[in-house]
C-alpha cells in the first residue's frame, strides 16, 4: 500500500528523539548486525539486518546512521520486521551536525520491554555507488566496475557482533581491500568464498555514529569485480498520463535519455566484430543490444519512435486486461531494440507509449461521487536508475476537487493547466519531479476528481457553435450582394 | 425528334440544375478524397516520415519557421550547412512552401489542435493535391463545361505523373506549385473571358504565390506573354486582353520582387525578358488602336509600317545592349539544357549528375499518363474546332510542355496538368455524344419501324440493326445539334460523302462504346493505384524488403546511422559525405555539413567530390583543413543496395576533374580495358581513392575466409581489403549501408600518420627513408 512516510507520529518523536546519540543511546543494544551488498551495475541492494535487545522499558522508536557516502547514494530505504511484509514507519532526521551522520528513526509496531528482541531488516538501494574500472572497454573487452563502502555499520547503539558481506554477481573478483589495523577482531578481516567476500565478525564496537568513531575506527574498503551485464542509466524520463473519458483511455507516452553508463567504449565501434561476437554467442558484457520491458496488461496503440521516426526494430506480446482485483502477475512484453546497439558511454533517446482501457485503471467511488484513476509512476527497467523523473498526469477538461495521493515523496508537485485537442478552459494537469528512482520504485499515483457532466458536453457544444458560426457566415455572404452595379 | 432512350420529362429545370450541383459537390468531395487517399501509401506502408532529400530541408525549415517565427526564419543564417561557409536562408529559399505550412501550423494550434509540425508537412501534398484537382476542374470548365471539367479533376487526382511529385512526405515545392499553377492559369483565362481587372489582380496574386513557392515560376512568366503574344499575332487583340495583361504584369511582377530570392531578376535577366516585350508591344497596339480610332486609314498604314521597323529595331538594340553591358542576365545553364540535352553533360556535370534532369524515357510517358497521352492529342484537336482565346492557351500549353516534358523527366510534372485537361476534354466529347440520346433524324417511312424498337428496350439490337441500315439511306442527319464530337466527325468525313446521315443510331453501339470508354477508364484507376503503390510511394529514407515468411521487413540503416551521429557526436563536429545526403544529414543528425543538395557552390562540392577519389595522403589535408570530424559513405556492397556512392564516385570524379583537370582524370578511374571495376583488377587510382578504401575497409573479413562479393557490381573483391591510415571506422549501419569514419587528428608526436601507424603495428620502419628530426623546441 502505498503511504506517507511521513507518518503523524513524527512530531511526538521530535521532541524526545532529536538529542538521541547521547541521552537515547543506552535505550537499545544491537545483539548482531549483518550487511549483505548485492553488488549489481547501477544499483546496488544494501540489506542489513537488526538484532535488537531492547535495555530500557517501553522502548519503541529505534534509530538507524547512514554515513555521508551511503547517503548520497541511497535513493529507497525500507524496514520491515524479520519475516513480515508490513513497512515500518520510518523517518528521515536528515544531518545530524554532531556526529555527522544521517538519522533515520524506526517506530517498532509494539514497544519492547527490557531484554526483549527484535530482528528489524533495513532494505536499502544505493545507486551510482559503482563506477566502471577501467574506465575505457573495448569492443572484445569485458567489463569491471568498483564498489566502495566503510567497513563497518554505523549504530548509535552498541553492538556485540556485526559483519559485512559482499555478494559480486560473478565469481570474478579482481581485487579487495583488506584493511589493516582494524580493532575489534583477531581473525582475518576479510574472508573470500566464491562471489561472496565476508568482512568480520567484529566484536564490541561501541556507539558507533559519532564523527570521532567515523574518523579513527572506520575503514574504507573497494570491491573491484566483473559485471557480464550493461549498466543502464536512464539520466531523464518524462511520462505523460492523459486520462480521457470520452475515449475511455489512459494514454501513457514516456519519452526517455537513456545512457550506457559503463566504461567507454576504447577506440570506436565496428560493425564486423559486434557481428562477430554476436556470430558465436559471445555479445560483449557493456553493449546494450535490446531491453525487455514488462508493460502493463489490456494495452493497444503502442507506439516507439525517437527524434526521426518510427523504429521499426521492436517485437511486442500483448496480454488482455486483467479482471480487476487481480493479482498484477501479467505483462504485456517489449522487446526494444533501439537503432544501434548502445556501447559504453553511448546514448540513446526515445519515446515509448500506449494506450489503455480506462476501466483497468479508474473507478468510481459512488458515496463522494469522485473517480479514482491509479497512474503508475514509471514502467520499472530492471537494473536501471532514473535520475530524472517528470510525471505528468493531465485530467479530463472541466475536472474539479482535483487530489492525489503519491506512493513516494515528490521533490515538487505543480498543477497547472493543459490546453489541447479543441479545449475551451483547458485540463487540470500535475507535475510532480523525482530523483534517482530505481526499480523499487515502481508504485500508483491514485488521483481522485470529479467531473460534472456538463463539462463532458463543453466540447461538443463548443465544436457545434464553431460550425454554426461557420454556416451563418456563409448563409449571410451568400445573401449579400456585394457588386458595384447591378448588370 | 427521335430519342435512343426517353428522358424523364416531368422535372422542373431549377430540379435538375439542382441535383446536378449538388452531384457535382458530392463528384469533387469524392473525387477529394480519392486524390488524397491515393497519395497515403507511403504513411499506410511504411510511416509519416519525410521523403528523399530535398524534403528534409524543407521541414528542417518549416520546424525554424514554426517554432521560432517568421522572422527568425526569415533572417536565419544556416551555420551548419556548406561549412565553413554558411547560408543566408531566407535569402536563398522561395519560401511559399514553409510559409504555407507555418500558417496551417498556426491556424491549427490556435483552434487548439497540437498537430506535430511533422505531419502537417507529410500531408501537405496530397491536401494541396485535392485542392489541384478543384482548380483543374475549374478551369477545364472554362475549357468546355463542367463535365469534362469533373474528368479533368479526376485525371489530375489520380495521374501517376502528379502523383510521383505529392505523395505523403514528398514534402517538397511541386507539392503547392501545381495547384498554384492550375488556378493562375484559371485566374488568367478567366481575366481574360471577362476583362475584368479583379480577375487579373488575383492571377497577379497567385503568380505572387507561385514565384514564392517554386521556380518553375518562369513557366508562367513566358506562357502568359506567349499566350497573349498569340492572340495578337492572330489578330485578336482586345480591351480584354490588355485589361488582364496589363494587370496581370504589373502587380504581378511588382508582388514577384518581393520575394528575396527573386529580387530584381525580373527586370534584368532574359527568362522574364518575353513577359515586359509583350507589355510593352501591348502598349504600342493598344496605342495603335487608339490612333487607328482617329486618322484615316492610308495614313495609318504609313504610320504603322515606319512605326513598326523603328520600334521593332530598337527593341532589339535595346536588349542586345543591355545584355552586353550586363544590365539583362544572359541565360543560365540550366536554360541552355533545356535546348541542347547534352550541353549538362559537357559543362554543367552538376546538373546532369541529377537523375531527374536526365532527357525522357518514352515508357515514362505511359506509365505517367497511360491512356491520356493517347486521348491528349485528340483533346488538343478539339481545341481548334472552337478556338477560342481559352482554346489557343491550351494548344500553346500543350506544344511547350510536351517538349519540356521530353527534354526533363522533372518537367513530366508541368505536362500532366495540360495533358489532363485535354483528355478530359476529349474524353467528355465522346461520353456527350454517345450519351446524348437525340438520333439523327430518319425519313418517314422507318419512323413506324423505328417506335417499338424504342419503346421496348429488349427488342433493342434487332431494331437498331434495321434503323442502322435505313438510316443510311436518310439524309438529313443534323450535326450541328448532336453535339461536338458529331461536328467533328461531320468535319473529317470527306466532303463527297456529306450527304449521307450522320450521328449514332440506337442504343447497342451507345453502349458499346460508353462500355468501352469506362473500361478505359477503369483501367486507367488500376494503372494508377498499381503505379503509385509499387514506384512512387517509397521514402527511399527507409527500404522495404521481405523476410522469409513474407511479412515486411524494415531496412532502416540510414536512420540508425544519422540518429548515432545524433546522440553520439559533439554537437559541433562536421561530417563530410557526398551532397546527396547533406540535406538529410543536416535534418536527420543535426550536425554541420561540407556539402549538401543545394548545389549553389560547385567548387566547394568538387572540392569533396577531390578528397573522395584522391588517396589518403592527398585527401588528409583537405579534410583537415576543412575541419572534418567525420566521413560518411553509403555502401550497397552487402545487401546491393544500387543507389550507393560507389556507383555515383565517377560523377565525383567529373565534377572534381571540372575545377582540378590535371590532379583528377576520369579514365584514370577505369581499366586498361575501359571497365570500371572494383576486384583484383580495379585501376590503381581507383583502388587507392578514399572512397574505395572507405567502402570496402574490412569488407572481406565479413566473409571469414570466403570470397567476398560486392553484389551490386557482381564482382570479387579482393581477400586483402584495403587499409587506413589517416582515418578511423567510427560506426557501420547494421547492413553496412552507411559507413562512417573518424578523421584522425594530427600525430602527437610529429610523425604523419602512415609512419605513426605502422610504427604502432609493430612494423619496421623501412631503412631507405631519412630518419625523421624532431623539431627543435622553440
Amino acid at each position: 500500500m502505498p503511504r506517507h512516510w511521513r507518518a503523524p507520529f513524527s512530531f511526538i518523536l521530535s521532541v524526545f528523539i532529536l538529542p538521541l546519540c547521547t541521552s537515547a543511546a543506552n535505550s537499545f543494544e544491537n545483539t548482531a548486525i549483518v550487511r549483505t551488498v548485492e553488488l549489481g551495475g547501477a544499483l546496488v541492494h544494501v540489506t542489513t539486518t537488526y538484532a535488537v535487545k531492547a535495555l530500557e522499558d517501553g522502548s519503541s522508536v529505534y534509530t538507524i546512521a547512514l554515513a555521508e557516502r551511503e547517503q548520497a547514494h541511497t535513493s529507497w530505504l525500507e524496514a520491515k520486521l524479520k519475516g513480515e511484509s508490513e513497512r515500518l514507519p520510518l523517518e528521515d532526521f536528515g544531518y545530524h551536525q554532531d556526529s555527522g551522520v544521517f538519522l533515520y528513526t524506526i517506530e517498532l509496531p509494539k514497544a519492547l520491554n527490557v531484554n526483549q528482541t527484535a530482528n528489524l531488516v533495513i532494505e536499502t538501494v544505493q545507486t551510482h555507488a559503482t563506477y566502471a574500472w577501467p574506465e575505457e572497454a573495448g569492443q572484445k573487452e569485458g567489463q569491471s566496475l568498483k564498489y566502495e563502502t566503510e567497513l563497518l555499520v554505523l549504530s548509535p547503539y552498541k553492538t556485540a557482533v556485526q559483519r559485512t558481506k559482499v555478494r559480486s554477481p560473478s565469481p570474478q573478483v579482481h581485487s579487495y581491500t583488506v584493511p589493516e589495523e582494524v580493532e575489534f577482531t583477531t581473525d582475518a578481516v576479510a574472508t573470500k568464498s566464491g562471489a561472496t567476500i565476508t568482512y568480520g565478525p567484529f566484536y564490541d564496537i561501541p556507539p558507533s555514529a559519532t564523527s570521532e568513531f567515523v574518523d579513527k575506527k572506520q575503514k574504507h574498503i573497494t570491491v573491484h569485480y566483473s559485471f557480464d551485464y550493461p549498466v543502464l542509466e536512464i539520466s531523464k524520463l518524462q511520462r505523460a498520463a492523459e486520462i480521457s473519458h470520452w475515449g475511455a483511455n489512459l494514454n501513457i507516452d514516456d519519452k526517455y535519455w537513456l545512457h550506457n553508463a559503463g566504461p567507454r567504449l576504447k577506440g570506436h565501434f565496428s560493425r564486423l566484430d559486434y557481428q562477430t561476437q554476436n556470430y558465436f554467442g559471445r555479445p560483449g558484457p557493456h553493449t546494450i543490444p535490446s531491453l525487455q520491458l514488462h508493460l502493463p496488461a489490456g494495452i493497444h496503440d503502442v507506439y516507439y519512435y525517437d527524434l526521426v521516426g518510427n523504429v521499426s526494430t521492436s517485437r511486442l506480446r500483448t496480454t488482455p486486461s486483467l479482471p480487476k482485483g487481480a493479482e498484477p502477475n501479467q505483462y504485456s512484453v517489449l522487446e526494444l531494440r533501439p537503432r544501434y546497439p548502445i556501447a559504453g558511454g553511448w546514448n540513446y533517446s526515445f519515446t515509448l507509449g500506449w494506450d489503455s482501457p480506462l476501466e483497468d485503471y479508474a473507478g468510481y467511488d459512488k458515496t463522494t461521487g469522485k473517480y479514482v484513476v491509479s497512474v503508475p509512476i514509471m514502467t520499472v527497467i530492471p537494473g536501471a536508475v532514473v535520475d530524472e523523473a517528470e510525471v505528468t498526469i493531465i485530467l479530463p477538461e472541466g475536472a474539479t476537487d482535483v487530489d492525489y495521493v503519491v506512493p513516494w515523496p515528490a521533490l515538487s508537485e505543480t498543477l497547472s493547466t493543459h490546453i489541447t485537442y479543441l479545449d475551451t478552459v483547458g485540463r487540470p494537469k500535475i507535475t510532480l519531479k523525482y530523483a534517482q528512482l530505481t526499480d523499487k520504485h515502481g508504485g500508483n499515483i491514485y488521483v481522485t476528481y470529479k467531473v460534472p457532466f456538463s463539462a463532458h458536453l463543453k466540447k461538443p457544444l463548443a465544436v457545434a457553435t464553431a460550425f454554426a458560426g461557420v454556416f451563418a457566415l456563409a448563409l449571410a455572404w451568400k445573401r449579400v450582394d456585394i457588386r458595384i452595379s447591378r448588370k | 425528334m427521335p430519342l435512343a432512350y426517353t428522358l424523364p420529362s416531368n422535372l422542373s429545370p431549377a430540379t435538375v440544375a439542382n441535383t446536378s450541383s449538388l452531384l457535382r459537390i458530392v463528384a469533387l468531395a469524392l473525387i477529394s478524397g480519392a486524390a488524397i487517399a491515393s497519395r497515403l501509401f507511403a504513411v499506410v506502408n511504411f510511416e509519416s516520415i519525410i521523403h528523399e532529400f530535398d524534403p528534409w530541408f524543407n521541414y528542417r525549415a518549416t520546424k525554424v519557421l514554426a517554432e521560432k517565427g517568421f522572422y527568425e526564419f526569415w533572417n536565419w543564417f544556416d551555420h551548419t550547412a556548406w561549412y565553413p561557409l554558411g547560408r543566408v536562408v531566407g535569402g536563398t529559399i522561395y519560401p511559399g512552401l514553409m510559409a504555407t505550412s507555418g500558417v496551417i501550423y498556426n491556424v491549427l494550434h490556435a483552434l487548439h489542435l497540437p498537430v506535430d509540425i511533422r505531419n502537417i508537412c507529410v500531408l501537405l501534398a496530397p491536401g494541396f493535391s485535392a485542392l489541384t484537382a478543384w482548380s483543374t476542374y475549374m478551369f477545364t470548365k472554362e475549357m468546355k463545361d463542367e463535365s469534362a471539367g469533373l474528368l479533368a479533376a479526376v485525371f489530375i487526382g489520380i495521374a501517376p505523373g502528379y502523383i510521383s511529385r505529392s505523395v505523403a512526405g514528398s514534402y517538397d515545392n511541386e507539392a503547392i506549385a501545381i495547384f498554384l499553377l492550375m488556378y493562375t492559369f484559371y485566374c488568367w483565362i478567366k481575366a481574360l473571358k471577362t476583362g475584368s481587372v479583379l480577375y487579373g489582380t488575383l492571377t497577379a496574386l497567385f503568380y505572387f504565390y507561385m514565384v514564392a513557392a517554386w521556380g518553375g515560376y518562369a513557366f508562367i512568366t513566358n506562357m502568359i506573354p506567349l499566350h497573349a503574344l498569340t492572340l495578337i499575332l492572330m489578330g485578336r487583340f482586345s480591351s480584354r486582353l490588355y485589361t488582364a495583361y496589363s494587370s496581370w504584369y504589373a502587380i504581378g511582377t511588382l508582388a514577384s520582387m518581393q520575394v528575396p530570392f527573386v529580387g530584381f531578376q525580373p527586370v534584368r535577366t532574359s527568362e522574364h525578358m518575353a513577359a515586359l516585350g509583350v507589355f510593352g508591344l501591348l502598349q504600342i497596339v493598344a496605342f495603335a488602336e487608339l490612333v487607328r480610332a482617329h486618322v484615316s486609314s492610308k495614313q495609318f498604314q504609313s504610320i504603322l509600317f515606319g512605326s513598326v521597323i523603328v520600334i521593332g529595331l530598337l527593341g532589339v538594340f535595346a536588349f542586345a545592349g543591355l545584355t552586353y553591358k550586363g544590365w539583362i542576365a544572359p541565360w543560365t545553364g540550366r536554360f541552355y539544357s533545356l535546348w541542347d540535352t547534352g550541353y549538362a553533360k559537357k559543362y554543367i556535370p552538376i546538373i546532369a549528375s541529377v537523375s531527374e534532369h536526365q532527357p525522357t524515357a518514352w515508357p515514362s510517358f505511359f506509365m505517367d499518363l497511360q491512356f491520356l497521352i493517347f486521348i491528349f492529342p485528340a483533346g488538343v484537336v478539339l481545341c481548334f474546332r472552337e478556338l477560342r482565346d481559352e482554346h489557343v492557351f491550351v494548344i500553346i500549353y500543350a506544344v511547350v510542355a510536351s517538349y519540356f516534358a521530353g527534354v526533363m523527366v522533372r518537367l513530366m510534372l508541368t505536362l500532366t496538368p495540360v495533358v489532363c485537361v485535354a483528355a478530359a476534354i476529349a474524353f467528355s466529347s465522346l461520353l456527350d455524344t454517345y450519351i446524348d440520346p437525340v438520333e439523327p433524324e430518319v425519313p418517314v417511312a422507318s419512323t413506324e419501324a423505328e417506335t417499338p424498337a424504342r419503346d421496348s428496350p429488349a427488342n433493342v439490337a434487332p431494331g437498331s440493326a434495321t434503323t442502322s441500315k435505313k438510316a443510311k439511306k436518310a439524309a438529313a442527319a443534323d450535326a450541328s445539334s448532336s453535339g461536338l464530337a458529331s461536328g467533328v466527325l461531320a468535319a473529317l468525313s470527306p466532303s463527297g460523302k456529306s450527304a449521307k446521315p450522320r450521328g449514332i443510331f440506337g442504343l447497342d453501339s451507345r453502349a458499346l462504346v460508353i462500355a468501352n470508354a469506362l473500361g478505359m477508364l477503369l483501367f486507367f484507376v488500376l494503372h494508377c493505384t498499381y503505379v503509385t503503390s509499387t514506384a512512387y510511394s517509397s521514402p527511399s529514407v527507409v527500404l522495404a524488403s521481405q523476410n522469409p515468411d513474407g511479412s515486411q521487413h524494415i531496412i532502416d540503416d540510414f536512420r540508425e546511422a544519422y540518429y548515432w551521429l545524433r546522440q553520439n557526436t559533439p554537437q559541433d563536429a562536421v561530417v563530410m559525405s557526398w551532397w546527396d545526403y547533406g540535406y538529410q544529414i543536416a535534418g536527420m543528425a543535426d550536425r554541420p555539413t561540407l556539402v549538401d543538395n543545394n548545389t549553389w557552390n560547385n567548387t566547394h562540392i568538387a572540392t569533396v567530390g577531390k578528397a573522395m577519389s584522391s588517396p589518403e595522403e592527398v585527401a588528409y589535408p583537405i579534410l583537415r583543413k576543412h575541419d572534418v570530424d567525420y566521413v560518411l559513405i553509403i555502401f550497397g556492397g552487402l545487401i546491393g543496395y544500387s543507389g550507393d556512392d560507389i556507383n555515383k564516385f565517377l560523377w565525383m570524379v567529373r565534377i572534381a576533374q571540372g575545377v582540378w583537370p590535371e590532379e583528377i582524370q576520369e579514365p584514370n578511374y577505369f581499366t586498361a580495358k575501359g571497365e570500371y571495376r572494383v576486384d583484383d583488377q580495379a585501376a590503381p587510382a581507383m583502388k587507392n581513392s578514399l572512397m574505395y578504401k572507405m567502402s570496402y575497409y574490412r569488407f572481406a573479413e565479413l566473409y571469414g575466409g570466403n570470397q567476398a562479393v560486392d553484389r551490386v557490381r557482381g564482382q570479387q573483391v579482393p581477400k586483402t581489403g584495403p587499409t587506413l591510415d589517416y582515418l578511423d571506422e567510427a560506426f557501420t549501419s547494421e547492413n553496412w549501408i552507411v559507413r562512417i569514419y573518424q578523421v584522425k587528428k594530427e600525430d602527437p608526436l610529429g610523425r604523419d600518420l602512415k609512419t605513426a601507424n605502422s610504427f604502432d603495428q609493430g612494423k619496421k620502419r623501412k631503412k631507405s627513408k631519412p630518419l625523421s628530426r624532431r623539431k627543435a623546441v622553440v
